[in-house]
């Protein structure tokens, strides 16, 4: 599926059983408030693992930590065994991607556009290249309008090449962020609430979207508030609650923990009426 | 007089003027995130706004009398355009691109000059401001003139009002609250709009204070300026800690002094012999906020700044 | 930034009410009227408009239209040809392609306000309407004529927003006033074009050839124009002619058969622009090209830096300085304290070097932090530039620069034999100094809309829209921010160092006080970045025609003298609020700026 366009590792197929990310202790704190205490992770290759947990929990903030958008006050990240340097387009250089909880695409260039700059930091024609025009430079960007195209039809939006990035319905700008994503040929996929505002039936397109990521041997970190979702998709699923990290298993354990139920649900008031239904 | 204690004194007197002006420079950014390129021309107004007010009272009126009337009237004008300019200016632009704002900051500050250049009576060359009779004061081996004498009440008094009200009142809780997250200030019931407004009118009395204080030290005042002090008192803001009102103050004293004693001293430095005069002054003040955004751009005491997404 | 909002509303395009013209005349009347009116203005433009010279153009000939005349009548022809159109004519529907009514209307007004003008010009000129010949008030009584009749056309009214009943006296006139003001915007409304058919490529480069003559005639006529109300007229005419041609969907075709051929239609315009100084009999307007051509160039490079990578550059103009200087004083001139002489082609690259390592240094340190803090510290270079410069006499400071006399008296270049100082002739035309000096500068600007065109279509290109539209997103997707920027930022100081050289030796002299901020004379960094603005970021022809308007209106409007400064801001602030996306219609800038617009579904080439 890959057209090698020119260095820039393309780190596709991974070891399996390679731990891919490894975030240990990592604790982020914004002058008196503690956004994350003490979180560890790991996501192995080839693995779909989950995040969730009630809002203010500090999933977000731990992404953010996780792709250099901030410095962890505590802790240390390591991607494929290298802790990465606290700037996110070195972070995205390296091989994590992202997309982002509220649409964050170049809303005025076209589809394709987009796509295009994601591939940014697996190209390297720079301002000479540009204006001299060798040949290099045309191959260099026929390869990336290439593979542009085909991550579009890899998530189906090829038809809307040139339409503007605005103008798409809302379901369709989160895949169009995904394939933007995905065009910086990454190792792992952080995906911040991908679902949110779907229809089940877009929510089942987005399911099969990031298994077939997954099939392509890219690892996927998934943050999302839709438990049907995630218990569908992932291996393993972690459970952040007030930045700290509650529980970590598969799907069973963690639907039938009393503290993740009651960290989403509350404690039971004494003498309600009714009986809590099991998630 | 080169000795460093009058040195040192010229330099916070020059700083407090600067000081009084980055006010306003400085809450302005920390609420919108704007840069008031027209501020230095509303300091100017202001001035203008003063004199206006000398050329009115009866002529050989005292100046215990008349200070205060020109200082009333310096606000008032000053305060009337920052206000008119961020209603009808600045706030349809409220969400603009950053770019569309900033433009017309420059064109206000472009409009504001000529339109005194213009129409104010006999502008187009610079005008006689009054000045407190009296000798300068003598205090150890230290000379005051009598136009500095207004800043040195001036500053420590504008500082304590400032403070006051921004940690004591309900508007200043408000403002800090804005300047930290504007949206739950809003949904804090704070009125957002308002105090924006507030922060305008705050910043552009102080500067009216500062204009007359270049008025009464300088003996004369002109269009023109409110363009490189603007400058000058903008990176005092930025030295402090842009969004800071004290680091405001501080980082204009800083910047006077830094300005004045290398004015004094750079000549001795062999082979800098030539570049003491006046006139290098300002490139001083551009050096050193060069130096502070290498080195410690966040500045002295720190930015406080509203996260803009 | 959210994107998630789908189409809204637009406003304004409620339901078509009542349609009906803005005057109450019959449709068959009043389009009639329209078509009569304007033969009538174009014919009356052979008479006699005023019995004396006094006013300039001669206006006192029967038989031929002189000066303002001249104006008038092109509009009338115009207004004609639409009003024919508008009849449905097979062999006009080329002319309208979005439809003749709105073109109509406007062409009607140009027509109607020029003349107007012209005859109350005469009238205050001259002391009262007795000075008017029958031919004047003929053209004032066929062109208001002409417009009642095209106002009478029925358009589509739009409804009015529903009243609020609690609102009290001012916002109930407010309330009228924005309806007033949407129907009034309706009026002149236009719908989308037609599609334009593709036509063989022959005559589309035809078009593109006719387009191009089109608009070197328009260009000569403004520059030349010698007096005030002349250029006043042509303003006018240009102006909504332009926008009636707008409207007509002319324009867009334009683009979009000039987006196909891009590279014939600059070639084209290069070969254009260098006919101009060929259609001047001596050098006095060929000077003015000069100028402009620099201005505009530097307008140019300096789009790159705020246009594409949306960096605020407010001390431009010293980067143009740096250049200038550092040729200036390799240049072999007496009063340069080196006594050097550079070739030319060492003079350019010293010029463009001195700027690209002065870009560095003022970017290196200030890119990396927030945006804002970039327009301070260029705004003090550019000022510490001029200090500096002044100061370097030998009392202040070391003798470098020659203080505020400058650097004077810069030998003339003599490339390869070619001397630019003297006349030469060229197949019966005479070739001036400033002449020589427009094909040289002709050829910078080629350099720098080449580096503008390739660099904005390309990965760094991209990137840099990327950091303007979202720099968080922008460096989530690997982009480098900094390098990124600085790049733009040394790209952009390079190229006007380049201008810079040139200008130093057209000039013969340079001088701190040609590098202001702000002042009456362009270039200078506030002028500089109006014509970006103004003219439209992000494209190619929108600095240079900002630029060119720029440079023309302070020069040929010297009545304005005192007060041009002080209308050039105001108008800042009214473009900012009402039009920031500039005069040259660039659909996709106009987005950013208008959230609520309505997007096209598709976004050709030329971002039309």
């Amino acid at each position: 599926m890959t057209t090698d366009t020119t260095q820039g590792t393309a780190p596709d197929a991974a070891v399996p059983g390679a731990t891919v990310l490894d975030a240990r202790g990592v604790t982020m704190r914004f002058g008196g408030l503690t956004a994350v205490r003490g979180v560890d992770l790991t996501v192995g290759a080839g693995e779909i693992v989950g995040l969730i947990g009630p809002n203010g929990a500090g999933k977000t903030t731990f992404f953010n930590c996780l792709t250099g958008l901030y410095v962890p006050t505590e802790g240390e990240v390591r991607y494929r065994g290298t802790v990465l340097p606290p700037k996110s387009f070195k972070v995205t250089a390296a091989g994590i991607a992202r997309t982002f909880q509220n649409i964050r695409l170049f809303a005025n260039m076209t589809v394709l556009e987009n796509v295009l700059v994601g591939r940014h930091t697996r190209t390297k024609e720079g301002f000479w290249s540009a204006v001299l025009r060798g040949p290099g430079f045309h191959r260099a960007e026929r390869a990336s309008r290439e593979r542009a195209m085909e991550l579009l039809d890899f998530v189906g939006l090829a038809a809307k090449a040139d339409h503007l990035a605005r103008n798409l319905p809302y379901g369709e700008q989160r895949k169009l962020e995904i394939a933007r994503a995905l065009a910086s040929e990454p190792g792992l996929l952080l995906l911040d609430e991908p679902t949110a505002g779907m229809n089940p039936q877009e929510t089942r397109t987005t399911e099969e979207l990031v298994f077939a990521i997954r099939d392509m041997g890219i690892a996927v970190l998934v943050i999302e508030h839709d438990m049907r979702f995630i218990f569908n998709l992932c291996d393993r699923v972690a459970v952040l609650v007030q930045g700290e990290k509650l529980i970590e298993g598969d799907s069973a354990t963690v639907q039938g923990d009393e503290r993740v139920i009651a960290a989403y649900l509350g404690e039971p008031i004494e003498n309600a009426p009714g009986k809590e239904n099991d998630r | 007089m080169n000795e460093l204690p009058q040195q040192l004194v010229n330099g916070l007197l020059l700083g407090a003027m600067y000081g009084l002006v980055a006010i306003g420079y400085t809450m302005v950014y920390g609420i919108v995130q704007l840069i008031n390129f027209a501020h230095g021309e509303i300091f100017m107004t202001g001035a203008f706004g003063a004199l206006t007010v000398w050329l009115w009272l009866p002529g050989g009126t005292t100046m215990w009398l008349a200070l205060p009337l020109m200082i009333i009237g310096a606000v008032i004008v000053a305060v009337a355009i920052a206000v008119g300019a961020e209603r009808f200016a600045y706030r349809p632009l409220r969400n603009a691109p950053r770019l569309a704002p900033l433009i017309t900051a420059i064109g206000l500050s472009l409009a504001l000059q000529q339109a005194v250049w213009a129409w104010y009576p006999e502008a187009k060359s610079a005008r006689t401001f009054p000045q407190i009779s009296g000798g300068p004061f003598e205090i150890g081996n230290v000379t005051i003139q009598t136009g500095d004498i207004f800043l040195v009440a001036a500053a420590p008094l504008s500082m304590a009002v400032l403070g006051y009200f921004v940690l004591k009142t309900r508007t200043g809780r408000g403002m800090q609250a804005t300047a930290q997250d504007p949206d739950t200030a809003k949904l804090m019931g704070v009125n957002t709009d308002r105090i924006i407004v507030i922060a305008f009118a705050l910043g552009a009395a102080f500067a009216a204070v500062g204009a007359v204080a270049y008025g009464l030290k300088y003996g004369e005042i002109n269009f023109r300026m409110g363009f490189i002090l603007g400058l000058k008192a903008f990176t005092a803001a930025v030295l402090g800690g842009i969004g800071n009102i004290y680091g405001a103050m501080i980082g204009g004293v800083v910047l006077g002094v830094a300005e004045t004693l290398a004015t004094a001293y750079i000549a001795d430095i062999p082979g800098m012999d030539k570049f003491g005069s006046q006139s290098w002054a300002d490139v001083w003040a551009f050096v050193l906020l060069i130096l502070v955004l290498l080195f410690r751009p966040q500045g002295l005491l720190g930015e406080r700044v509203a996260d803009r997404a | 930034m959210t994107t998630q909002t789908t189409a809204p509303d637009t406003p304004g395009a409620r339901k078509a009410d009542a349609t009906g013209g803005l005057l109450p005349l019959p449709e068959k009347a009043a389009r009639a009227l329209a078509l009569g009116g304007s033969v009538l203005t174009a014919l009356s433009t052979f008479l006699a408009w005023t019995w004396t010279a006094d006013f300039p153009g001669d206006l006192t000939v029967y038989g031929y239209p002189g000066g303002l005349q001249v104006l008038v009548l092109v509009g009338a022809l115009l207004a004609t040809l639409v009003a024919l159109a508008s009849y449905g004519l097979k062999g006009l529907r080329w002319l309208v392609p979005a439809g003749a009514d709105p073109a109509l209307r406007l062409a009607t007004l140009a027509v109607f306000t020029t003349s107007w003008y012209t005859v109350l010009a005469i009238s205050a000129d001259l002391g009262g309407l007795v000075n008017l010949e029958p031919g004047g008030f003929l053209v004032a009584l066929a062109s208001l004529a002409a417009l009642a009749g095209a106002l009478s056309l029925p358009f589509r009214r739009p409804e009015p927003d529903p009243a609020d009943p609690d609102d009290t006296g001012w916002a109930k006139t407010r309330h009228g006033l924005a309806h007033a003001w949407a129907t009034t915007k309706a009026v002149f409304a236009a719908d989308s074009p037609r599609p334009v058919r593709a036509l063989p490529p022959y005559a589309e480069i035809l078009i593109i050839v006719g387009v191009l003559a089109l608009g070197l005639t328009v260009f000569t006529y403004g520059i030349g124009t010698e007096y005030d109300e002349q250029f006043i007229g042509f303003l006018i005419t240009a102006g909504l002619g332009f926008a009636a041609l707008n409207k007509a969907g002319l324009i867009s075709h334009a683009s979009q058969i000039t987006a196909r051929h891009q590279n014939i239609t600059t070639c084209g315009a290069f070969v254009a622009a260098a006919l101009f100084p060929f259609t001047q009999t001596d050098d006095q307007y060929a000077t003015l090209g000069v100028y402009i051509l620099i201005f505009a160039t530097v307008a140019l490079g300096l789009n790159i830096v705020v246009g594409l990578a949306g960096l605020l550059d407010l001390g431009y103009v010293a980067f143009l300085g740096v250049g200038a200087y550092a040729a200036a004083l390799v240049s072999g001139s007496p009063s340069s304290p080196f006594d050097v002489h550079f070739p030319f082609w060492a003079a350019v690259l010293v010029g463009a070097a001195a700027s690209l390592v002065f870009g560095v240094l003022i970017g290196a340190p200030t890119l990396r932090l927030r945006g804002d803090y970039l327009a301070i510290v260029t705004l003090g270079f550019g000022e510490i530039f001029r200090i500096t410069a002044n100061n370097l006499d030998g009392t202040s400071g070391p003798d470098i620069t020659n203080g505020s006399n400058g650097v004077s008296s810069i030998p003339n270049l003599d490339v390869l034999g070619f001397d630019f100082g003297a006349q030469h002739d060229l197949g019966g035309y005479t070739i001036g100094r400033f002449a020589n000096y427009f094909f040289l500068m002709l050829v910078i600007t080629a350099v720098v809309v080449l580096v503008f065109r390739r660099s904005g279509n390309s990965r760094i290109g991209r990137a840099w829209v990327a950091i303007r539209e979202d720099e968080t997103a922008a460096l989530a997707m690997g982009i480098n921010g900094f390098r990124v920027k600085l790049i733009a930022f040394a790209v952009g100081a390079c190229l006007a160092g380049l201008a810079g050289t040139v200008q130093a030796h057209v000039t013969y002299t340079v001088t701190p006080e040609q590098y202001l901020f702000a002042g009456p004379i362009p270039p200078n960094s506030a002028f500089l970045l109006a014509a970006v603005v103004l003219g439209g970021m992000g494209t190619i022809s929108g600095p240079l025609i900002g630029a060119a308007l720029l440079f023309l209106i302070p020069n040929k409007l010297q009545f304005l003298g005192n007060y041009q400064l002080f209308a050039f801001g105001v108008a800042l602030i009214l473009l900012m609020r009402f039009r920031p996306e500039g005069l040259i219609p660039n659909r996709r800038r106009q987005l950013e700026f208008h959230e609520d617009a309505e997007a096209p579904t598709l976004l050709t080439k030329a971002g039309a």
